[in-house]
């Protein structure tokens, strides 16, 4: 085949990566293609900040306050606090990338530009199949939850509902993206903002009982019962609770004066999302001392609401928990449409994945490519594993997303003219990289070697299909 | 002003949402002709749906169908700028192309026949020079004729007689036939109803564009729904940036 595409930047099928909009034709309102045609940005701060929390909140406060208490004591806090560093240490170099290259597509296309078609074939593919498995996650939590709420009031169902109501919900959020005219979008806002109100007025009572203002005061435990250490492997294990942030990015296309809201949503959304974090676990470990929070397990959150409101706050906190997941699960389907775009666009997959209809004006190929894998996996289940070969995915990304940060850095082509730039970027983007690739050692062999698969797999069919692409420095 | 002739040309910004197949009626495009136009080709989408990927599949149709209705304003003798826009919100790019090309007028489009009759419907404090100008070029060398109506609810503080007054004498300024223009007002709880209940006698409506009030934030902006009721297209004036400056004292009043 080399004889037959050499050198014609082509794939297989005879189509070339195609150019929307030029390097120099984004302004704060629109970008404008080549052809003259204007593309409107209409997604403000508030519907950027939604995308980054929506998609990152949930795990951190509905799955892992039991679990890391057991393992850290208090202390756990200061292991979601380590985690917003390590995140922010990303968000900063993707940020930057972002306000230079403000196009859908997100880490892929900053690594496909900066480090070339192959490393962005495998982080474009193995990101659309890493977002497929998280929102199979999501939903099979959505589930989880939907059936403790109808046990809580009292409608006795077995866990035998999970995962019908999961794929129930799964069709109707794909649906609503596929034939729905413009409240997707809106709905996310809503959830969002439904969801954080909720945890806010749980998180302030829960805050001012702790620290004595209402009911007794609790006995304060020892921050560090375990020591230091225990911090840090904690740190490692829940960072999987800020995995999303990077989504903002994926709509950058579509976001009014990127130069200053990409930066803003991006650091925002998870500076909101830590100190919701770690306000949840100074909460949760004042109400019931680590000991007794672990062996509550997964549900610890609940048993919390359930001290302070009774059953009220425990339906309460299970609602919040469907929320995070809806909204979770409906921001991945998104992203993951728009992931698809972004390597079809670049030839990576046929152009036939970027197709949409005129009658809905959305693209059915690719909300499908969304949604049907996703609704296989629900119903298959596994979806525990799958999670964490998401999450090794999304941290493969994360580091070369500081890596190429670095590659622009030292070249600095004539066009990388970033409204923000990360100060002293190497004290940044190293321990990003670093931080990034060295959590993935702390995560189950079985998920290293499908993760690794993955990638191998994505690089294969790169080399099949697309060798002859290149996308290094093309805007 | 000694010379009766226009103090700045009109230009009007035509958004036609071209993929929905919405074309411009041809009496339309001539009565438009005499102004300069800017045709505003535009396709909303769902949020969910990058405009990016739109504009890959379907920026040549758009534009081929923007390309037709300029041809359309070339045979009539008018030669357009023309725009093709992709968007999720159709209100923010119609504003920021306004902006953009300073439009006199943005057409809200509605099916119509010959062009015979105008309503001028004033309701409220308007850029009398600029709807003159306007009003005044399209019309200037036919036979149509012109109502101007003064339409606002009763102790509203707003002098609809006094402001129909002055559209009447700007416009016979600017050359137009007293002969061709009738004034009228009258009283209305309900300004916008009544406009619309009117639109069956008139061809085209002219009017001010609505101010930012919390009613038109919650039940929609009063122009936009004037065009949904009405039977005829709807030309709404933009005020220019120097309005306010030179407004009169008694619309001044009004506006603060």
């Amino acid at each position: 085949m080399g004889t037959e595409h050499g050198g014609t930047n082509v794939n297989r099928r005879g189509e070339a990566p195609q150019t929307v909009v030029g390097p120099d034709a984004t302004a704060d309102e629109t970008s404008v293609t080549e052809e003259g045609t204007e593309l409107e940005r209409t997604i403000g701060l508030t519907g950027g900040l939604a995308i980054g929390v929506g998609t990152m909140i949930g795990a951190g406060i509905f799955v892992f306050p039991g679990l890391a208490a057991g393992r850290a004591g208090p202390a756990a806090a200061g292991s979601f606090a380590i985690g917003a560093v390590v995140a922010l240490l990303v968000a900063l170099p993707a940020s930057e990338l972002a306000t230079a290259m403000p196009k859908s597509g997100g880490g892929y296309y900053y690594i496909s530009r900066a480090l070339g078609a192959l490393p962005g074939a495998v982080v474009g593919i193995s990101i659309w199949l890493g977002l497929v498995f998280a929102t199979a996650f999501y939903l099979v939590g959505f589930g989880n939850y939907a059936a403790a709420v109808l046990a809580e009031s009292g409608v006795p169902v077995g866990g035998s509902v999970v995962v019908p109501l999961a794929l129930l919900f799964g069709v109707l959020l794909t649906g609503l993206n596929l034939f729905g005219t413009e409240n997707a979008a809106k709905l996310q806002n809503y959830v969002v903002g439904l969801l954080l109100a909720i945890l806010v007025v749980f998180l302030g009572y829960g805050g001012l009982d702790a620290i004595g203002v209402l009911g007794t005061s609790s006995t304060p435990e020892r921050f560090m019962p375990f020591g230091p250490l225990p911090m840090f492997t904690t740190a490692a294990l829940v960072f999987t609770s800020y995995l999303g942030f990077a989504q903002v990015a994926t709509v950058a296309g579509d976001i009014k004066r990127p130069g200053r809201n990409l930066p803003l949503a991006m650091i925002g959304s998870v500076l909101a999302v830590g100190t919701l974090y770690v306000a949840t676990i100074f909460v949760a470990t004042s109400a019931f001392g680590s000991a007794a929070l672990s062996g509550f397990g997964e549900t610890a959150i609940v048993e919390v609401a359930r001290a302070f409101g009774g059953r009220v706050g425990a339906v309460a906190i299970l609602l919040a928990g469907l929320l995070a997941t809806i909204s979770s699960a409906n921001a991945s389907i998104l992203s993951t449409s728009r992931a698809v775009f972004a390597v079809s666009k670049d030839a990576l997959l046929p152009k036939t994945a970027s197709r949409m209809n005129l009658k809905y004006g959305t693209p059915h190929v690719a909300l499908t490519m969304a949604g049907g894998p996703t609704l296989v996996l629900v119903a298959l289940g596994e979806v525990e594993v799958l999670a964490e070969v998401a999450s090794f995915l999304h941290l493969v990304m994360y580091g070369l997303i500081c890596v190429a940060l670095l590659a622009m850095r030292r070249d600095e082509p004539e066009w990388y003219d970033p409204d923000f730039r990360v100060p002293l970027y190497p004290l940044v983007a190293i321990p990003g990289a670093l931080a990034s690739f060295g959590l993935i050692a702390f995560m189950q062999p079985l998920s290293q070697v499908v993760g690794v698969a993955i990638m191998l797999a994505t690089a294969g069919w790169y080399k099949y299909y697309a060798s002859d692409v290149s996308l290094k420095g093309v805007l | 002003m000694v010379d009766p002739s226009i103090r700045e040309p009109p230009r009007v910004l035509v958004p036609v949402q071209v993929l929905e197949g919405q074309t411009l009626p041809e009496t339309l495009v001539d009565f438009l002709a005499p102004a300069e136009v800017v045709v505003l080709g535009y396709h909303v989408l769902p949020e969910q749906t990058p405009t990016e990927q739109a504009s890959l599949q379907f920026e040549e149709r758009a534009k081929a169908a923007v390309d037709d209705i300029a041809h359309a304003f070339h045979e009539a003798g008018r030669d357009v700028e023309t725009r093709v826009a992709f968007t999720h919100d159709r209100d923010q790019t119609v504003e920021r192309v306004a902006a953009d090309v300073d439009a006199t007028a943005i057409l809200l489009p509605n099916p119509v026949g010959d062009v015979e009759r105008l309503l001028v419907a004033v309701r409220g404090a308007i850029d009398t020079d600029r709807l003159a100008d306007l009003v005044a070029t399209l019309v200037g060398e036919g036979t149509q004729r012109v109502t101007a109506w003064g339409v606002a609810p009763g102790g509203s503080g707003f002098d609809a007689t006094a402001a129909v007054e002055r559209v009447v004498e700007k416009l016979r300024d600017r050359g137009l036939a007293a002969g061709r223009i009738t004034a009228e007002t009258a009283e209305s709880a309900r300004p916008v109803a009544d406009i619309v209940d009117r639109t069956d006698e008139f061809d085209v409506v002219v009017m001010g564009e609505s101010e930012g009030t919390l009613w038109s934030v919650l039940f929609g902006d009063e122009t936009d729904r004037v065009a949904e009721g009405a039977v005829a297209p709807v030309l709404v004036v933009r005020r220019s940036p120097d309005f306010e400056a030179e407004a009169d004292p008694e619309s001044e009043s009004t506006s603060g």
